[in-house]
């Protein structure tokens, strides 16, 4: 046992200890440093040694962290741990480390010198930077999910107090009158009760625009790969009606594949094409022309008509539910659609925004998330 | 009135005050979100710029009912010192900023930090709060007592989200052009070398000012209070003719 004792000498468990060991003047210069932390920065020791300061091999945020927290922390509790900075060794050598540091004093009235453990923490940084990558994305669904609570409250309310109350009574009044026989052919009752039945129609067209807005459910959906090409085809062909009658031209240019949900993005191409289609200018054929290009990690969608227009001031309004800016009488809507529009868009992690000047067309955008290659 | 800066609480005062215990009212607080605050009372909008730190200052100095206050900020409090100042010059008689910064981030004349930097720094943050809860949400929380009790027995600790958004709105701030509308007479105490606050921001700083005095001190670091507490305390004594 004894023997054994002098195998170990001090020296050695200091210069090729398993961890790396560092000791500074409080302002940072470096009085001594071990072979293992050397050899793990590929520093000299005569180039660390009284020749840098330990702000230095932390890189700028590193310093700000160590002067403005660390420092303090040392000099007031004399000790700190599990700190996880990154070293910059020599070249391009960055070491992720966990430094446990203590403040002693060599003889009473000095300045202290601090003592840092160094442990290399590169393969559990990779599974740390998966945690905090994983806790981003939980904390980001958080904060959509209570965004979307929010939306469907306001909308939960309106539909029930708005919406339902007076259906139900102008139902009710259609039912009466037709259950008395006493609608006149020719007369002001049937004048007036055409208007009453206009209004149903239209309270039932709003339902059914809140029907679909309250699908666009940002819970329950999985993402599959979608061809935003054949999306947009089935979108003209559904609208081949108005299409027609109007005597809209479109023009597709080639559009990639999105992860998202296919229904939902379907919507969202009927959604603008009717709008483009209904706001179309007086006397003048609807082209409606659809692009799209990548942007970063985003695609950019772009969906641009010929029809009349908005005010620019107005391009953040016209996304805002039940909002809008043309009166029932000239044109009939309920202002969900781009409502509709825009919770898709923000389902699939993308923004929507419009451009347009008054009388001369308007420019839808959305962005989609790229496929992971 | 001694305001800690970036990063810490009023612990940082500790080898500072005694030597004036004997002359002035000693005010130590925590900034709203910092050391033992309530971190309840945390409005991410209210501190979204300085002016909600200093807003907090003159509540203190009128809830107080103080007069002829000598206001010590370190580091970005020095700024809100600043900002009370020229809101509220009645209630000061003297600013003593300890390694001021109006600005941290570079532009063409101007040394500092780039915007990289601050994001590093922002990382660093987040890597160092992996075992805080992420529950913790003020505001939100509310009075959750078993978090404040955690925040209480932690020194120099903060909420992450907190410290994250106080280190955006402190390093990523601009208050160059509050510095001129400063009556108050002021001491600038600059630390050579500062990585932080560099020695020509300490100079700027006083340049800008009218009324001020430029103290020169040949400590290294940010923070002289707390490494050359002698010299700090003598600097501020002769400054107030103590």
């Amino acid at each position: 046992m004894e023997a054994s004792l002098h195998i170990e000498n001090a020296e050695d468990l200091y210069q090729n200890a398993p961890c790396g060991y560092l000791s500074i003047h409080p302002d940072g210069s470096i009085i001594e440093v071990n072979k293992t932390l050397l050899s793990w920065l590929n520093f000299k020791r005569e180039e660390l040694v009284d020749n840098k300061y330990f702000q230095e091999i932390l890189g700028k945020g590193g310093e700000i962290y160590f002067e403005t927290h660390l420092k303090p922390m040392l000099q007031i509790e004399g000790e700190i741990s599990e700190i996880n900075l990154e070293l910059k060794g020599k070249g391009r050598i960055q070491i992720p480390v966990l430094i446990n540091a203590k403040k002693v004093h060599q003889n009473t009235g000095d300045q202290p010198i601090y003592r840092f453990s160094v442990l290399d923490m590169s393969q559990r940084k990779l599974y740390e930077n998966e945690l905090i990558k994983e806790r981003k994305n939980a904390e980001e669904a958080m904060t959509k999910l209570s965004q979307i609570n929010v939306e469907l409250e306001r909308f939960t309310h309106r539909t029930s107090h708005d919406l339902q109350a007076p259906l139900k009574t102008i139902s009710g009044i259609i039912s009466l009158i037709e259950a008395k026989n006493l609608i006149q052919p020719n007369s002001k009752i049937e004048e007036l009760f055409s208007l009453i039945t206009k209004n149903a129609t239209r309270m039932r067209m709003m339902i059914d625009d809140l029907l679909e807005y309250s699908k666009v459910d940002g819970e329950s959906i999985t993402f599959e790969s979608v061809s935003l090409q054949d999306v947009c085809n089935e979108a003209i062909e559904l609208l081949h009606e108005s299409v027609q009658k109007y005597n809209v031209s479109f023009c597709v240019a080639e559009l990639p594949e999105v992860k998202g949900v296919k229904i939902q993005l379907l919507n969202l191409f009927l959604n603008l094409f009717s709008n483009a289609i209904k706001y179309s200018s007086d006397n003048v054929d609807p082209i409606i022309s659809v692009s799209g290009k990548k942007s970063g990690n985003v695609f950019k969608i772009m969906v641009k008509d010929n029809g009349m227009g908005f005010d620019q001031k107005y391009s953040d309004k016209i996304f805002d539910f039940m909002e809008r800016l043309h009166t029932q009488d000239k044109i009939a809507g309920t202002g969900i659609g781009l409502s509709t529009c825009k919770l898709i868009v923000e389902n699939h992690g993308g923004k929507i925004w419009a451009e347009s000047t008054l009388g001369k067309g308007s420019t839808f955008y959305f962005t989609l998330p790229k496929v992971p290659d | 009135m001694f305001a800690h800066g970036y990063g810490c609480d009023q612990n940082m005062w500790r080898f500072i005050t005694p030597a004036f215990e004997k002359d002035f009212d000693i005010i130590l607080f925590d900034h709203i979100g910092s050391g033992k605050s309530d971190i309840s009372a945390y409005d991410f909008s209210k501190y979204n710029s300085l002016k909600g730190y200093a807003e907090d200052v003159i509540t203190i100095c009128e809830d107080l009912n103080l007069k002829n206050v000598i206001f010590v900020g370190h580091s970005v409090s020095s700024m809100i010192g600043v900002l009370s100042a020229v809101k509220r010059a009645d209630l000061f008689s003297r600013l003593i900023m300890i390694c001021p910064s109006p600005r941290y981030i570079k532009d063409e004349n101007y040394e500092g930090f780039s915007k990289q930097d601050i994001d590093g720094m922002l990382e660093m943050l987040e890597n160092n709060y992996l075992g805080w809860s992420s529950s913790i949400t003020p505001v939100i929380a509310g009075n959750d007592q078993a978090a404040s009790d955690e925040l209480k027995n932690s020194f120099c600790r903060m909420n992450p989200k907190i410290a994250k958004h106080f280190a955006k709105v402190t390093f990523l701030g601009d208050h160059r052009e509050d510095l001129a509308k400063v009556s108050t007479p002021t001491l600038i105490i600059q630390c050579d070398p500062d990585g932080i606050a560099p020695v020509q921001v300490g100079k700027y700083v006083h340049s800008q000012m009218q009324n001020s005095q430029f103290s020169h001190f040949n400590v290294p670091g940010h923070s002289p209070h707390l490494t050359a507490p002698g010299q700090t305390t003598k600097a501020i004594s002769s400054y107030l003719n103590l």
